[in-house]
């Protein structure tokens, strides 16, 4: 379902995706692991069309992303690190504004809108302005407009960030709905960045792991933990070896997340 | 191109949910009132004083459209100026700063599909304006009877210039993220854009040589001085319409290529 070959990332001399591949099966749900800076969500910019990469190429549901780059994109869906939402419309509307973006037939944009409605819980304030919702609604907003199209699969950029313990329990049984397989047809497939432990222990199977731009980790997740071994423990090792010092360049990142 | 109308759609129910819209078309009937009466009663002088004085020839000269209409249209023009920008700063700049620039660029929609989208939106509210200007008009003629085609020639004009303004408001709103700098940069480049015409006349008064006169001669072109005043006087001429589309055209351009250079950097 998603194929990544030798993605790499200049900005200007500065390389923050070196060399990535990996690849992913349609209903698998991926841990994206490493610390800030490592380069988890320029990778993911560059797999929905938002970055070109400087060189490898990538495909999404067979769609190569810079040959076939608006057939890639129909494929994805993609919550960024802030959801991208207008604060000052309905939650409904801005719904069926995305779901024409992602060229959802007229005839079908209403069931679409609110079965994503009604998967995220949002069938209450359908009428709300967004920016009136708390940070744990807007977030499930952000959800919702990526799985309005139903996309086979969906690139999520640190969901949790930023909510209160009840909210990121909350977000975390959503995306264990959308990984589910439901009536027989697989579940989406799934990437999701990271660097809460306890998340990818809840959701995922198999954890990729990057530091300074360069993948160190491709496992499934109980083969990390058959012989008692954990992945707290597996992920000190690998990124608190050497220097860990892109730390600062994400926090402006962070920065940009909490303006929206 | 089906996109567009989704993107122009949403700007445009964005433009009345907010403030901005009605901030916009409010003061833009205000001034355009104060300015009408402001014409009429100089147009009203100036007929009683060349009266009283017997100056027949200088009567004749004072007709409706070329003293009333034209003199109207030309102050709106100046009030296009402050206002456009303000209906266009927000067009790219809150999609950066709300971070929804990265849902239209991850969306299966083209580059062009969003600057059009947003370019018309922002058109129909200058159309909406001119509108707002015809009704004034409209007045002149329970009033007199001015030349029908002349002023609807005028009233293009206004209508091309707020186009080619709303142009290059849009490529200021894709530099940056705040709505403040793009209205003041969309300002300042609107005025210097004037001012090129005056600016060329006065170095052509003391220009000699074929060279600095074919500059001038592009300056002056370039400038949306001379080209309004054509279309106020009535004179419709496709070189006019050429240079309010080159200018559109141009910035269009620019829209589109500062929009996507998140992707180069
Ligand atoms: N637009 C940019 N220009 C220059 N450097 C950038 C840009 N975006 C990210 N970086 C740098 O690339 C590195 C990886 O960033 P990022 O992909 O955001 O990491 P993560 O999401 O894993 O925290 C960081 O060191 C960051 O400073
Ligand atoms: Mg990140």
């Amino acid at each position: 379902m998603i194929e990544v070959n030798g993605i790499r990332k200049r900005y200007g001399d500065f390389v923050a995706v070196d060399d990535v591949s990996f690849s992913a099966g349609a209903g698998e749900v991926i841990g994206f692991l490493g610390p800030n800076g490592a380069g988890k969500t320029t990778t993911m910019r560059i797999l929905t069309g938002f970055l070109p990469a400087t060189d490898g190429t990538a495909s999404i549901a067979g769609h190569d992303i810079h040959k076939a780059p608006l057939e890639a994109r129909r494929a994805t869906g993609y919550l960024p690190e802030s959801p991208p939402v207008y604060p000052e419309m309905e939650v409904r509307s801005y719904l069926t504004y995305v779901s024409k973006l992602k060229d959802v037939p007229r005839a079908k944009r209403r069931e679409a809108v609110d079965r994503a409605l009604e998967r995220c819980g949002l069938t209450d304030v359908d009428r709300r302005p967004i920016g009136q919702l708390s940070k744990g609604y807007r977030q499930r907003v952000g959800i919702a407009q990526a799985i309005v199209h139903e996309p086979q699969v969906l690139i999520l950029d640190e969901p949790t960030v930023g909510l209160d313990p009840n909210q990121i329990l909350e977000i975390r049984e959503l995306l264990a709905s959308l990984a589910a397989s439901k009536d027989g047809e697989t579940g989406h497939t799934i990437v999701l960045s990271t660097h809460i432990l306890a998340e990818v222990e809840a959701l995922c199977r198999r954890v990729i792991l990057i530091r300074q731009g360069k993948k160190v980790l491709d496992q499934p997740l109980d083969e990390i933990t058959r012989d008692g071994g954990s992945l707290e423990a597996v992920f000190a090792r690998l990124t608190l070896r050497g220097d860990v010092g892109d730390e600062v360049a994400s926090g402006s990142d962070a920065e940009t997340g909490a303006e929206g | 191109m089906r996109h567009t109308a989704a993107i122009a759609g949403r700007e445009l129910r964005s433009y009345f949910t907010s403030p901005v819209a009605y901030a916009v078309l409010v003061l833009f009937s205000l001034l355009g009132g104060f300015f009408f009466v402001l014409q009429l009663s100089s147009f009203n002088a100036a007929v009683a004083f060349y009266q009283q004085t017997q100056q027949l020839q200088a009567l004749e000269s004072v007709n409706l459209n070329d003293y009333l209409i034209f003199g109207f249209y030309q102050l709106m023009w100046l009030v296009l100026l402050i206002l456009v920008p303000g209906l266009t700063m927000g067009l790219f700049s809150s999609e950066k700063a709300n971070g929804t620039e990265e849902l239209l660029l991850t969306s299966p929609v083209t580059i062009w599909e969003i600057v059009l989208g947003k370019y018309l939106a922002a058109a129909a509210m200058v159309t909406i304006l001119t509108a707002v200007l015809a009704a004034l008009t409209g007045i002149v003629f329970f009033y007199g009877d001015p030349e029908p085609l002349q002023t609807a020639a005028g009233l293009a004009g206004v209508w091309l210039v707020g186009l080619a303004y709303a142009a290059v408001g849009s490529f200021t709103s894709s530099v940056t993220r705040s709505p403040l700098i793009a209205f003041f940069f969309s300002v300042f480049l609107l005025f210097i854009l004037f001012m090129l015409g005056p600016a060329a006349d006065m170095g052509m008064a003391g220009a000699t040589g074929s060279e600095a006169d074919g500059v001038l001669r592009v300056l002056r072109w370039l400038s949306s001085e001379g080209h309004f005043n054509e279309l106020t006087t009535g004179l419709v001429d496709t070189r006019a319409l050429a240079y309010f589309g080159f200018i559109i055209g141009v910035f269009l351009l620019l829209t589109k290529a500062s929009f996507e250079s998140v992707r180069w950097r």
